[in-house]
């Protein structure tokens, strides 16, 4: 099989360059070349999105990307970060804290077995980088949050409890909801 | 005659036209899911057959009417006389109808079917709804101008395509697919007066964005198909050729799949010419590879992880494989570009088959690497030449972006 040469920035971290097969998904190339196993393989055709990682285009603005249908090709050059990526470590690279989406996740005690929260957490942070850019009203927050974690699958704590750990935090954050509101 | 035996006569009589009515109305509806009337005259979440459905012309807004029995507001008041005028010539009790309602095509349906239609329509349950009121620029609004329109474009003594020397089966299918069906609505290109032109009839026309296919015999045949694999899309919506989406998927949804084996059966083979061979001639991969490396990449990295590797899908259930795609193999690029741009909903037929849906990839693929994708997949996969330039995806990503296909889907 061919072979494609990739180079990206992980977690703040140049990988490569290294020979892969082209036809590597891009959970496979965290998990099996990269040993980031935080990232999780769940419906595996796209729908359920636990599989999520950020990316940031060419213009700056993170988004999410499915990795179990999209292959490593389509990263190729590319800034990502995956669950791995989103506390404050120390030198040594322990964790020393979490960020704000991830801390209102465990207050709320948002998901039980975990699968779908790498995907959870990443979608959520999005959303949080772009409404520090453009704010919402406070009337819009619910529809905002459903916008974009509403294809989201959870099959454990029924979707209350991310909710209002999404909420908490757009509003405890200075900046994100429109002033005046 | 004694009264006794007067009311049971009468009885009888009553009991003798119910029983007929019976089975007429039961005909009725097979037919109305023929002709698929519930997509047009039902709103979304609206009750069946109740109107409201919005449809964009280049004219303003249209809306269907309520096709119940419903006195006030929907067909309750129609003689039989009035539903044929309306079915056969466009003119309904309050004037002359938008010829978006196909008498363009039901003026050849046959007057028992007719019958059994308005019988079956008569029983619904009548709803009461009436849709909004149309919203059309001037001087569309002028419903008597329909008149004129229909004296320029309307030839109610066209006959269906000639049938002499054809089996039963194809002037079935020809009926089902002419008049029922009224397949050439969308199938068939239109003038600048949003007329049929008979003379290039399904020979394609881009509506809504899509592209609804030419369906002659001899581009059904260039997209490789046969009748089994045309069965199965027009029976599910998915076959190894590619699926059903758009408009289409809804009409295999409301009625090709409602409809007899027999006539399914009459429907191919009005449809697809088996005289004619099926195309030897395959893509050439190395020869695409060499010429659209770009494009090969991207597939690798874009499509792949669906679409299967070297095109050949992974299995149908998830994603059509891209090889001998119908949509790769037409003449006319149009979808397999549209398809990259807008993407496709997700779709579900009933409890164990649903699609997942395609993302759209207007945001991060630009003119020349859509091209350069779509130019490598036709050359390795299918039959026809490359040749498409990044203008050709440009012109399609402004039209389909000014019609506002391009909003909300995220890509990712």
């Amino acid at each position: 099989m061919a072979g494609l040469s990739v180079s990206m920035e992980i977690n703040g971290r140049a990988v490569g360059p290294m020979e892969v097969p082209e036809y590597t998904s891009m959970l496979d190339f965290l998990q099996e070349y990269l040993n980031l196993t935080g990232t999780k393989l769940g419906c595996g055709i796209g729908v359920c999105r636990a599989c999520e990682v950020i990316v940031e285009g060419d213009d700056g603005e993170l988004r999410t990307l499915r990795t179990c249908i999209n292959n490593v090709g389509r990263f190729n050059g590319k800034k990502i970060t995956t669950v791995e990526g989103h506390a404050q470590r120390n030198a040594d690279g322990d964790i020393e804290s979490l960020s704000p989406v991830q801390e209102a996740f465990l207050r709320h005690f948002s998901f039980q077995c975990g699968w779908c929260t790498p995907g959870f957490v990443n979608a959520a942070t999005v959303l949080i980088e772009q409404l520090k850019k453009s704010p919402v009203a406070k009337d819009e927050v619910e529809a905002t949050i459903d916008g974009a974690l509403g294809k989201h699958i959870c099959r454990c704590t029924g979707y209350v409890r991310y909710f209002h750990a999404v909420r908490d935090v757009i509003e405890s954050t200075p900046g994100l909801l429109k002033e005046g509101d | 005659m004694g009264p006794v035996l007067r009311a049971a006569l009468l009885a009888g009589l009553f009991a003798c036209s119910v029983a007929l009515a019976q089975p007429l109305a039961d005909k009725g509806r097979y037919l109305a899911a023929a002709a698929d009337c519930v997509a047009c005259h039902t709103a979304e979440n609206g009750r069946p057959f109740a109107g409201g459905r919005p449809f964009q012309t280049p004219f303003g807004t249209l809306y269907s009417t309520n096709i119940t029995p419903d006195k006030k507001t929907g067909i309750g008041n129609f003689s039989l006389g009035d539903f044929r005028a309306t079915m056969h010539r466009g003119k309904g009790p309050h004037g002359n109808l938008y010829p978006a309602m196909p008498y363009t095509s039901y003026y050849l349906v046959r007057d028992d079917d007719i019958e059994a239609l308005y019988r079956y329509f008569m029983q619904l349950p009548p709803v009461e709804n009436r849709p909004p009121a149309n919203r059309l620029v001037f001087p569309a609004n002028l419903r008597f101008g329909l008149g004129f329109w229909n004296w320029l474009y309307f030839d109610p003594d066209r006959p269906l395509p000639d049938g002499k020397g054809r089996s039963a089966q194809w002037r079935r299918g020809n009926y089902l697919v002419n008049a029922l069906g009224h397949c050439g609505e969308c199938h068939t290109p239109r003038n600048f007066a949003q007329a049929m032109q008979f003379d290039r009839r399904f020979a394609g026309n881009v509506l809504e964005g899509w592209d609804a296919v030419d369906i002659r015999p001899q581009s059904l045949r260039r997209q490789g198909w046969d009748r089994e694999q045309l069965r199965q899309l027009l029976t599910s919506g998915s076959s190894e050729r590619g699926t059903l989406f758009g408009e289409m998927f809804r009409v295999m949804q409301h009625s090709l799949r409602h409809l007899s084996d027999e006539d399914i059966d009459a429907v191919i083979t009005f449809l697809l010419d088996e005289s004619e061979a099926l195309p030897g001639k395959r893509g050439d991969v190395r020869q695409a590879t060499d010429r659209y490396g770009g494009g090969r990449a991207d597939y690798v990295a874009y499509c792949a992880g669906c679409h299967g590797r070297a095109g050949a899908g992974i299995t149908l259930a998830f994603a059509p494989g891209m090889d001998d795609n119908a949509a790769i193999r037409a003449l006319n690029p149009h979808n397999a570009i549209a398809v990259i741009l807008r993407g496709l909903p997700a779709q579900r037929l009933d409890r164990t088959r649903a699609r997942a849906g395609m993302p759209s990839f207007h945001r991060e693929l630009d003119d020349a690497r859509i091209a350069e994708l779509v130019n490598f997949m036709r050359g390795a996969w299918g039959s026809g030449g490359a040749g498409v330039t990044a203008e050709d995806v440009a012109r399609i990503r402004h039209r389909l972006d000014k019609e506002g296909y391009l909003g909300s889907n995220h890509g990712n």
